[in-house]
C-alpha cells in the first residue's frame, strides 16, 4: 500500500500556442490509491492526466512510472505505458456503431498485432475477460446492444470495462461524472471504487464537486492555474482551503 | 494575416480595376495596343500601387472602405458605419463596381438583342428543334448498347476510384498529419489533388484518346482520374470532420496508429464515404455521357457524330436516351443517399 507507483516531478506543459497549462507539479501517487484531483476549470487537470499517459507530451520535468521516467519516450514504448494506464473520458470515447462488447474487447488492442485486430481476431479469452468485466460493472446483459443506445451512465461504465481489459496498473479518470445526472454519478462513483477496492487499481481522477471528493477519495491534490496548491486528506478541506482552490466568494455545491 | 492587410489588398484590387476600366474607356486603345502585355501588367502594377496609396489614405481619414466592411472583425465595427445608405463611401464602391462589372460583362459576352431577335437565325433554330422534336428511333438499339458503354464507364471509373482515394484521404487529413512530416505530404498531396482537380475531366480524356487511344478507355481513365481527385478531398473532409473523443479513447489503450484509424475513425467516416461514392458514380454517368465529344466513348461518340452531319431526328434519339438515363440515376442515388443518412 505504501510503495509510490508514479512519482511526477517539476512537470510542466506549455501548448504551442503559449498557453502554459502546468508549470511545475510535483507529487506521488500511492500503489493502491484513489487519489483525486480538483481544481477549476482550466486549472490544468485534463492536461495533468494526458501528460501521465501521453496523450499529451510533457515540455519539462519528470513522470517516473515505477521508477521509470516516462515524460520523453517515443513510439511503442509509449504505447507500452498506455496499455498500463486506463483512462476513462468525460463523454466515454466509446465506438457508437459498435457493440458493447466489441468496445470493451478494444481494450485489448495494445496486445494485439495490428494485422489480427484489423480482421477483428482477438485473443478466444479476451472475449470471456470482456464479458466478466462487463458483469463486474453491471452491464453484462447489454454485451451485444450497440453502444450508442445505452444511457450516459451506462456508457461510462462500458468505458471503464474497456480500461479494465487492459489490465492496468492506473486508471485514470478525467471528470468522469460531469456529463452524468446525480444518481447515475454515484453508481459510477461507487464502481469505480470497487475496481480500486477490489482489484486493488490505482485510481487518479479529476473531479468538480467536493462532496463527492469527499465521500471517495482517499487523498486529495488541488490545482490552481498549473500549480499544485494543496495535497492532503480529503476530509481537511475546509473553508479557507476551499476559497484558495476556487477564489474568494465561492459557494459549494452538493450532489444530492 | 491581420485584417487590415487583407481590407489593403481588396480595397486596392478594387480601385486599380475601375482605374482600368476608365482608362480603356477614355483611351479606347488600340488591339495591338491591348496585347501589349509588359506594358498592360506594368501599368496595372502602377494602378494597384496607386489603389494602395488610396486605400490606406482613405483608412488614416476614417473613411469606411468596403474593404473595411468585408473583412473587420465585428468588435471594429461602428454598427452606424455597417448600415447601408447613399452617403457611405462604401455603398457607392459596391455598387459602382457591380454596375462596371455588368457593363464589361455585356462587352465581353457580345450580348445583342439584335442578334437574339433576327428572323432568319430564329428560323434555323426552330428548324433543328423540329427535327430533335421528332425522334428517329430507327437508331434506339445502337443508342441503347452505347448508353450501357456510358454507364459501365461511369461505374468502372468510381470503382476503381474508391480504394485509392480511400487510402490517400487519410493522408490528406489535418487531424491525421500531425507530425512535421507528415503535413509536408498533406500539403504536398493536397496540392496535387487540387491541381488534377482544377483540370476537367474532359481535358483530361483528350490526352488519355492519345496515350491509350480513342474509346470508353480513355474516358474512363480520365473519369477514375477526376473522380480519385474529388473523392479523396471529399473524404478526407469527412475525416477532419470526426469527432476527436474516440481517437483519443482508442490512443488511451496503447492502439498503434493503423488500429486507431481503424476503430476510432473508419466506423464514424463509412456511411458519409458511401453517400459521397453514390453521388460521384451519379455525376460519371453525366459526364461519361459526354465524354465522348472528345474521344472518351460511350453515347458521346455517337451524339458528335449525327450532330456533324446535322441529322436532327437521330441527335433527338440520343438525347431522349440520355435524359432518361441520367434522371432515372439521378432518383436512384439520391432515395440510395437518403436512406443512408
Amino acid at each position: 500500500m505504501n510503495s509510490t507507483i508514479l512519482s511526477i516531478k517539476n512537470l510542466e506543459k506549455t501548448y504551442p500556442n503559449g498557453v502554459r497549462a502546468l508549470k511545475g507539479v510535483s507529487f506521488d501517487v500511492k500503489k493502491g490509491e484513489f487519489l483525486v484531483v480538483i481544481g477549476l476549470s482550466g486549472s490544468g487537470k485534463s492536461t495533468l492526466l494526458r501528460c501521465l499517459n501521453r496523450l499529451h507530451d510533457p515540455t519539462g520535468g519528470e513522470v517516473l512510472f515505477e521508477n521509470k521516467d516516462i515524460a520523453k519516450i517515443q513510439g511503442h514504448e509509449v504505447r507500452d505505458i498506455r496499455k498500463q494506464m486506463g483512462m476513462i473520458f468525460q463523454h466515454f470515447n466509446l465506438i457508437p456503431r459498435h457493440t458493447v462488447l466489441s468496445n470493451v474487447m478494444m481494450g485489448r488492442l495494445g496486445y494485439t498485432s495490428t494485422l489480427a485486430s484489423l480482421f477483428g481476431k482477438f485473443d478466444p479469452k479476451a472475449k470471456e475477460e470482456a464479458l466478466r468485466y462487463l458483469d463486474l460493472v453491471g452491464i453484462g446483459s447489454k454485451a451485444h446492444i450497440r453502444a450508442d443506445q445505452l444511457s450516459g451512465g451506462q456508457q461510462q461504465r462500458v468505458a471503464i470495462a474497456r480500461a479494465l481489459a487492459q489490465n492496468p496498473k492506473v486508471l485514470l479518470a478525467d471528470e468522469p461524472v460531469a456529463s452524468l445526472d446525480p444518481a447515475t454519478c454515484h453508481t459510477v462513483m461507487d464502481y469505480l471504487r470497487k475496481v480500486n477496492q477490489e482489484l486493488g487499481i490505482t485510481i487518479i481522477c479529476n473531479l468538480h464537486f467536493l462532496s463527492l471528493v469527499r465521500q471517495y477519495a482517499t487523498r486529495v491534490i488541488a490545482l490552481k492555474d498549473g500549480e499544485l496548491v494543496y495535497e492532503g486528506d480529503p476530509k481537511e478541506i475546509n473553508e479557507e482551503w476551499f476559497e484558495t482552490i476556487y477564489g474568494a466568494g465561492a459557494k459549494e455545491v452538493h450532489v444530492n | 494575416m491581420s485584417y487590415s492587410f487583407k481590407r489593403t489588398v481588396f480595397d486596392s484590387v478594387i480601385f486599380a480595376y475601375l482605374a482600368l476600366i476608365a482608362l480603356v474607356v477614355f483611351l479606347s486603345p488600340s488591339e495591338e495596343q491591348m496585347l501589349n502585355m509588359n506594358y498592360n501588367f506594368a501599368l496595372a502594377f502602377v494602378l494597384v500601387g496607386v489603389g494602395c496609396v488610396v486605400s490606406i489614405l482613405l483608412n488614416k481619414s476614417s473613411k469606411i472602405t468596403l474593404g473595411q466592411i468585408i473583412f473587420a472583425p465585428s468588435h471594429k465595427k461602428d454598427p452606424s458605419q455597417t448600415e447601408a445608405g447613399f452617403t457611405k463611401l462604401w455603398c457607392w464602391q459596391l455598387w459602382m463596381t457591380l454596375l462596371v462589372t455588368i457593363l464589361v460583362g455585356i462587352n465581353q459576352t457580345k450580348f445583342s438583342f439584335y442578334e437574339l431577335t433576327d428572323p432568319d437565325g430564329f428560323a434555323g433554330a426552330m428548324r433543328l428543334f423540329k427535327g430533335l422534336a421528332s425522334p428517329n428511333f430507327g437508331i434506339f438499339p445502337l443508342a441503347v448498347l452505347k448508353i450501357i458503354e456510358t454507364i459501365f464507364i461511369a461505374f468502372m471509373a468510381t470503382i476503381l476510384a474508391i480504394p485509392l482515394a480511400f487510402i490517400l484521404s487519410f493522408f490528406c487529413a489535418k487531424n491525421i498529419m500531425t507530425s512535421r512530416y507528415g503535413f509536408m505530404l498533406y500539403a504536398f498531396l493536397r496540392t496535387v489533388l487540387n491541381v488534377t482537380r482544377s483540370v476537367e475531366a474532359l481535358i483530361w480524356a483528350i490526352i488519355f484518346s492519345v496515350w491509350v487511344g480513342i474509346g470508353p478507355f480513355a474516358g474512363m481513365l480520365a473519369l477514375c482520374l477526376h473522380s480519385v481527385a474529388s473523392l479523396a478531398k471529399q473524404y478526407s473532409e469527412i475525416t477532419e470532420a470526426v469527432n476527436e473523443g474516440p481517437i483519443e479513447g482508442i490512443r488511451s489503450t496503447g492502439a498503434g496508429f493503423l488500429q486507431t484509424i481503424w476503430f476510432a475513425i473508419v466506423p464514424q467516416v463509412i456511411l458519409p464515404y458511401v453517400a459521397f461514392t453514390i453521388y460521384r458514380w451519379d455525376i460519371n454517368v453525366r459526364m461519361a455521357t459526354i465524354i465522348g465529344l472528345v474521344g472518351g466513348g460511350g453515347i458521346g461518340t455517337m451524339l458528335i457524330k449525327y450532330q456533324g452531319q446535322a441529322l436532327w431526328p437521330e441527335v433527338g434519339c440520343i438525347i431522349v436516351v440520355i435524359a432518361a438515363v441520367v434522371w432515372l440515376m439521378d432518383t436512384a442515388s439520391a432515395y440510395l443517399r437518403e436512406a443512408l443518412k
